[in-house]
């Protein structure tokens, strides 16, 4: 270990700390709370007396966490599948071809952003009505799959465009097809952009609030942010360790995920959103 | 098939999904803002622009739409200020790093709305850890009740929209920083540049469409952010924590306003479209100068 590099380390960490304990202060609310035992919820100490693993299966039973998980699992799950699928071929055009209107793709992809969901709400509850698709869940995942258009295609064309040409190239001098070139050349060299970018799309989906809030209607279709948004809208005795305990496992597969995952972020995010 | 239709055909199955989603939602909206429509959504005659006109007359619709100014200013100019030495931290090489790396960015895989959620119980006037934490520090001798009125309430939520911005923001700059090539600061620090000229003559100006980036999207994602103020406060108390996304989203489905709360989208389109197309303007126009 080197001398220098550890002072610069301690220095470095101190700077940081205030920003991670702000950071880290929700969550560990979370956790803590999570664990306490319902006499002691009220009582704001850090360290609960007993860690009371059993408000887990508690919460399990009581707050409806089975169906909203697996309600999320599925919306999460189509939404990727959908966006991805749909994405791949465009974010190709994007990084393999020149044509007129490509401009014109990529600036339509920027207002689909600025175009957010809720600022769009009124009309896709419209919308959605007309089409008798309120209360279903297959209605959030072609909305979610829709707006998540741009942050694929954005994602997956930075990496697209860091695979070079040659192996295409050679083979269509073999004599493959452009399509047999894409599916047997190219789409496993950019598996694991287009892994990630598909984790990313589930995040996303697993954690969108605002068009779950106005679709879902009966308790049995909810998704996880409304299941726990529920336990504490509009009540007057809120248990709290239970919404604790239901945010708490909600997020932790998540954001384990995407702690492994973030570093391709970076990357990806930064050069697709600059060029 | 020729091959100029090629990049036609790779585009299209993604630019109908999104164009039926986005595009027409904005025919309905348009067509909600300039009807008369009572509270079920049936449209009756079409009256023009009377709908912005009584928006315009209603003093919720200005405090809001100023709030929404304080908001998206508070929490942009605040996230990039703190994101820009977070960044330059995290591009240094120390131990710990990775796990540095991970805490900052732990707020973008929680749901916003559950993030919320526990700030909401972390807030509680009584038993809320904030005022147990901050009596324990010696900061205060009383708790407060933060959420139970605006002039606490609004500072806490633009200080949630910072922490959770921080994530992306972040992110932006840290791909920036890794372009900058390391023989440029070799080279400045041959030529006698210290820590401050380095940041300011090679970090900065590179930098620069980075920041631009950041600072567009962030204003974009925090004008139109609904799960914290909604989650805390659900804007109350009395409507005086409401920015333009909860006012629209109560006018449309609590009050029943519906041709009012469309006139509301499409003017915080037209503010975004016009902030997006100054902004990028300026931008072009400081780069040609450059």
């Amino acid at each position: 270990m080197n001398r220098r590099k550890l002072l610069r380390s301690l220095l470095l960490w101190a700077l940081l700390s205030p920003i991670v304990v702000a950071i880290l202060f929700p969550y560990a609310v979370m956790i803590i709370t999570a664990f306490k035992a319902p006499t002691e919820v009220h009582n704001p100490t850090w360290w609960p007396s007993e860690w009371r693993w059993r408000n887990f299966p508690e919460m399990w039973q009581t707050s409806g966490f089975a169906p909203a998980l697996a309600n999320s699992l599925y919306v999460s799950g189509m939404t990727t599948l959908g966006a991805v699928i749909v994405s791949i071929p465009a974010a190709y055009a994007l990084s393999r071809f020149r044509f007129l209107g490509r401009g014109a793709f990529s600036q339509f992809l920027l207002v689909s952003q600025m175009l957010s969901p809720i600022v769009l709400v009124i009309g896709l509850f419209r919308l959605v009505a007309n089409l008798g698709m309120i209360d279903n869940l297959s209605t959030l995942v072609v909305i979610y799959a829709a707006f998540n258009i741009a942050f694929c295609v954005w994602m997956l064309q930075s990496y697209f465009s860091t695979i070079s040409r040659d192996l295409e190239e050679a083979a269509w001098l073999e004599g493959a097809g452009r399509f047999r070139t894409l599916v047997v050349v190219f789409l496993p060299l950019a598996a694991p952009a287009i892994a990630v970018t598909a984790i990313f799309a589930f995040i996303g989906a697993w954690n969108e609030f605002v068009i779950a809030l106005t679709m879902l209607r009966r308790e049995e279709n909810y998704t996880l942010p409304i299941r726990v948004f529920s336990l504490v809208a509009g009540r007057y005795t809120v248990d709290w360790q239970y919404v604790m305990a239901a945010a708490f496992a909600a997020s932790v597969p998540v954001a384990a995920l995407f702690a492994w995952l973030q570093r391709y972020l970076v990357r990806g995010l930064a050069l697709g959103a600059v060029k | 098939m020729t091959r100029a239709f090629t990049p036609y055909i790779l585009i299209l199955p993604s630019f109908l999904l999104a164009a039926a989603i986005v595009l027409w939602p904005v025919e309905e909206i348009v067509s909600l803002a300039t009807h008369d429509v009572n509270r079920f959504g049936m449209l009756r005659d079409f009256v023009g622009l009377a709908n912005f006109r009584s928006l315009l007359a209603d003093p919720d619709f200005w405090t809001s739409l100023w709030r929404t100014l304080i908001w998206t200013a508070g929490v942009v100019l605040g996230t990039l200020i703190v994101s820009m030495p977070i960044a330059l931290i995290l591009n240094e090489d120390f131990y710990g790093r990775g796990l540095a790396r991970i805490l900052i960015m732990l707020p973008w895989a929680v749901s916003l709305a559950m993030t919320a959620v526990v700030w909401r119980w972390a807030l509680n006037g009584e038993s809320g850890m904030l005022n147990s934490a901050l009596r324990d520090l010696g900061l205060m001798d009383h708790n407060i009740q933060w959420l139970a009125q605006a002039s606490t309430a609004f500072p806490m939520q633009i200080l949630i929209g910072v922490l959770v911005s921080i994530p992306f923001t972040v992110t932006i700059f840290l791909g920036g920083l890794s372009s900058v090539p390391d023989d440029l600061y070799d080279a400045a620090a041959i030529e006698g540049a210290g820590r401050w000229d380095q940041f300011r003559l090679i970090t900065f100006p590179l930098l620069r469409p980075f920041i631009n980036i950041a600072f567009v999207l962030n204003t974009i994602y925090v004008f139109n952010s609904f799960p914290i103020i909604w989650a805390t406060t659900q804007g109350g108390p009395a409507n005086s924590t409401d920015i333009l996304v909860t006012y629209l989203y109560k006018l449309g489905f609590r009050v029943g306003r519906l041709g009012d709360a469309a006139a509301v989208s499409l003017i915080m389109f037209a503010i975004l479209l016009a902030f997006t197309i100054l902004y990028v303007r300026l931008a072009m126009r400081e780069e040609a100068a450059a």
